[in-house]
């Protein structure tokens, strides 16, 4: 993707010409933007997703630039100051190598066009009810297997393949209630699925704080175009956790189950559940009688029906899983079994999650739903087959190597970057254990302006969307979250990796009805969630934190 | 003909200080199939708990119950009458290349691989090779279950619960679940799917009706070779009318009789007892 347009976009200063309905690529610079489209930056090849390669603005990115562009440097750093210490200030950080940092917070949201979310969303949902029928299936009669769709293997070697969760059916049938579907953008400008996230996908939270901060430093942005809310995610998730309850529970009693405050993602599962007006408990206090969840309250015991656990399979029951955990609920799978409790997301989701089986979701989307996938994946060549394997060993340079079980960006090998001495240790690995990696080619994620010193530059971004099911039909929350690689070149955008995020806009339609736009004319506080002050938000935040998490135990394992 | 046999399982645990909090699982009800039928069954504890009964993974009847008034004692007791048939036949339709096959492989995955207790070993893999040779599928489990019968001395106390495969052989002692484990390497190295099976054995052959033996909890093997059969590795007969068998799996963690855990202090497993009475 050579680019004709002279390497420097000049800076002007504000200039009428800019509203003109035909876009002005060269005089359409400013002194942010410089250099923006050097044609040797390193991001040369990837979909910058503000400009056209020509260095037109894009059109849904248009009233954004035109409200950034004349910023002058000076105010922009006060603006980006500003969003640091709204962070700082709520005690939202994360942990990166047990140190505490500020989350970073880029000042340029990301933009979705109304049209491009709405394919998005399709296929975001016709991924997630193909994996709802595709866990429905394993854990009951395994009829793809029997059809020879896939390989029975493919699943019993699964790490999180649980067969303690055979046989248990939730009431409603749902065992995916939120998930979350990682995309990235490639060269073309394509939405390809990354991977799958059905166990406990993190960082929903970020994306209401992100937004709630951002209009808060930002107002006038807002004030430009029709953002989608994303407040009322929890309304949603409350909604859903509530029909996953037995029929015959009128009223069910739902809590958050976090492992304790010194989890990285405490501060997620406090707001969720404040903002859910649900009670938030630790494994101790739970208990099972008779395969019945009981909370102690001060009022004496309660019986829980829903329980939104954030502690991953291995330690929620000791009974079934690590007999050593103390987070978990000695007996909830029995209880969750007997139709007593039902467990959100549910046991053994985590075969959903792996890289192998993530290579087969278009096969699952063709045979449950009869349909053609509308979001393609990333190309994929499998270790586990002969031919395939041979191909990844063959160019493992120009390959991006993953574990089949790793996220959170560990456990990645870079082919183009690493050494030789790396690539023949990781080929040793593989062919120790072929079912234990994938490869995929090097995408080049697409790029979106990000503050770097006093200066806007590309930066490489995915993106996370969160969507519940409820049951009767699967919400895609507007947008999700942005995370953006720092480091310069980086393509690895985990927090856990030195990554920050952007808030999301997802554009509203042209028609669609005023009730759905972020700071409409009902003003600022529509976009604040209802609750307390923000000084009681907990500590840590980290986007990786589950991923981390699950792949320390499968370590250990 | 086949024999009814009456099996009184007791089992469970003497704590040192009262426990409050105890969550457990037995494994102690025999299944009805094509050469066992079970009459009756139930699952009974002192102190009486509300027992709750599902079908796990494997298809073997679990009975889990919690108890939460404190206790110093928990004692299960299993009563079975099941009637049992004889001896069946090896199956011999499936061949090597058969068994070689993708769609045998990958249908009996679970059952070809190897587990913590099933541990690959080098020079059992060897072993396995020398005693394949020449014979059908068959014939060449047969061979597996006389190797271990011959390689390994019937010792209760030199093995644990915990003890893999390739431990027991190297003491080359053992008790039935080491017996069972070892050939079921030596099996699944040869490319025959195989599993284990928990039971009991009535132990005297000649066992009059209406007389009751202590027996034993028993484990033996199970391999497919066109078909499911049973042997028995430790007394190197076949599956016939004395066994009764409970449970299938990969290998004793798919089986474990009772399992649970507590709060309180330190727990000695009770003495455990099988009387087994031949009715019929």
């Amino acid at each position: 993707m050579t680019d004709a347009h002279p390497g420097k976009i000049r800076p002007v200063t504000r200039a009428p010409e800019r509203r003109r309905p035909e876009p002005a690529p060269t005089g359409d610079g400013s002194a942010l933007f410089d250099g923006y489209l050097e044609p040797d930056r390193p991001y040369a090849g990837a979909f910058d997703e503000m400009f056209h390669a020509d260095g037109r603005v894009r059109s849904h990115y248009r009233a954004l630039h035109d409200a950034i562009a004349p910023t002058a440097a000076a105010d922009l750093a006060v603006r980006s100051e500003a969003l640091d210490r709204a962070y700082v200030d709520q005690g939202i950080t994360f942990s990166l190598s047990g140190q505490e940092r500020p989350f970073p917070l880029d000042i340029v949201p990301r933009v979705i066009s109304a049209a491009e979310w709405s394919r998005l969303q399709k296929g975001i949902v016709q991924r997630v009810q193909a994996l709802e029928a595709f866990l429905a299936d394993i854990y009951g009669d395994a009829e793809i297997v029997r059809d020879e769709v896939l390989p029975r293997r493919l699943i019993t070697s699964c790490e999180h393949y649980h067969r303690a969760a055979h046989g248990l059916n939730p009431p409603n049938g749902v065992r995916i209630h939120v998930a979350g579907i990682d995309l990235v953008r490639d060269e073309g400008g394509t939405f390809r699925v990354l991977e799958d996230n059905l166990r406990n996908p993190s960082g929903v939270s970020y994306v209401m704080e992100n937004r709630r901060t951002m209009a808060r430093v930002f107002p006038d942005l807002f004030s430009r175009q029709r953002v989608r809310a994303v407040g009322d995610y929890s309304t949603h998730l409350l909604r859903a956790l509530r029909s996953a309850a037995a029929a015959n529970e009128a009223d069910p009693t739902v809590v958050v189950l976090t492992p304790g405050v010194f989890n990285s993602a405490y501060f997620e599962h406090s707001l969720l559940a404040r903002q859910m007006g649900v009670e938030l408990v630790e494994g101790r206090d739970l208990f099972c009688r008779d395969n019945v969840v009981y909370m102690r309250t001060t009022e004496g015991e309660q019986q829980v029906d829903v329980i939104y656990r954030r502690i991953d399979d291995e330690f929620l029951d000791p009974l079934q899983f690590n007999p050593r955990s103390v987070l978990g609920v000695a007996g909830v799978l029995n209880a969750a079994r007997a139709g007593n409790v039902v467990i959100a997301n549910a046991v053994g989701n985590g075969v959903g999650d792996d890289k192998l089986v993530y290579t087969y979701v278009p096969e699952m989307i063709s045979y449950y739903l009869g349909e053609k996938p509308l979001l393609p994946n990333v190309d994929t060549f499998r270790c586990w087959l002969d031919d395939e394997c041979a191909h990844v060993l063959d160019r493992l340079d120009e390959l991006v190597l993953k574990p089949v079980e790793g996220s959170g960006g560990y456990g990645i090998l870079f082919g183009p970057n690493a050494s030789r001495t790396q690539l023949a240790a990781a080929r040793k690995e593989i062919r120790a254990d072929p079912r234990g990696w994938i490869a995929q080619p090097v995408v080049q994620l697409s790029t979106v302006p990000t503050k770097v010193d006093d200066r806007l530059v590309p930066r490489h971004v995915d993106l996370r969307p969160f969507a519940v099911n409820d049951g009767d039909g699967v919400f895609v929350l507007p947008g999700g979250l942005t995370r953006v690689a720092l480091p310069k070149g980086s393509l690895v955008v985990n927090s856990s990796q030195g990554g920050g995020s952007k808030d999301t806009w997802v554009l509203a339609a042209q028609r669609s009805p005023e009730a759905e736009r972020e700071l409409g004319q009902r003003g600022l506080a529509v976009a604040s969630p209802a609750g307390s002050p923000a000084a009681e938000h907990g500590p840590e935040l980290t986007i990786g934190q589950q991923q981390q998490q699950q792949q320390q135990q499968g370590g250990d394992a | 003909m086949g024999w009814r046999i009456r099996v009184v399982h007791e089992t469970g645990y003497r704590y040192a200080a009262p426990v409050h909090e105890s969550y457990n699982e037995v494994r102690l009800t025999p299944r009805s199939d094509n050469r066992q039928n079970v009459i009756v069954s139930r699952v009974e504890t002192v102190p009486p708990t509300r027992s709750y009964r599902y079908a796990d993974y494997w298809g073997t009847t679990v009975t889990a119950f919690d108890l939460h008034a404190p206790h110093t004692e928990l004692a299960v007791t299993a009563t079975s009458v099941v009637e049992t048939a004889d001896a069946l036949a090896p199956a011999r339709s499936a061949t090597w290349e058969e068994l070689a096959s993708e769609p045998i492989r990958d249908r009996f995955t679970e059952t070809l691989e190897f587990t913590d207790y099933v541990v690959r070993n080098r020079d059992l893999s060897r072993a396995a090779k020398a005693l394949k040779r020449g014979k059908d599928p068959a014939d060449a489990v047969l061979a597996a279950c006389r190797w271990v019968r011959e390689h390994l001395t019937y010792q209760a106390g030199t093995t644990g619960v915990h003890t893999n495969a390739v431990e027991a052989w190297e003491t080359r002692k053992g008790v039935c679940q080491d017996f069972a484990h070892l050939t079921l390497l030596l099996v699944r190295e040869m490319g025959v799917p195989a599993r284990y099976v928990s039971g009991y054995l009535l132990p005297r052959a000649e066992t009059e009706i209406r007389q009751t033996v202590t027996g034993e909890s028993h484990a033996w093997i199970e391999a497919w070779t066109g078909g499911w059969w049973g042997y028995d590795p430790t007394n190197d007969i076949e599956i016939g009318h004395r066994h009764v068998w409970v449970a299938v799996g990969r290998d004793y963690s798919d089986v474990p009789p009772l399992k649970g855990i507590y709060s309180g202090g330190t727990a000695a497993a009770l003495d455990v007892s099988v009387d087994m009475t031949r009715l019929a």
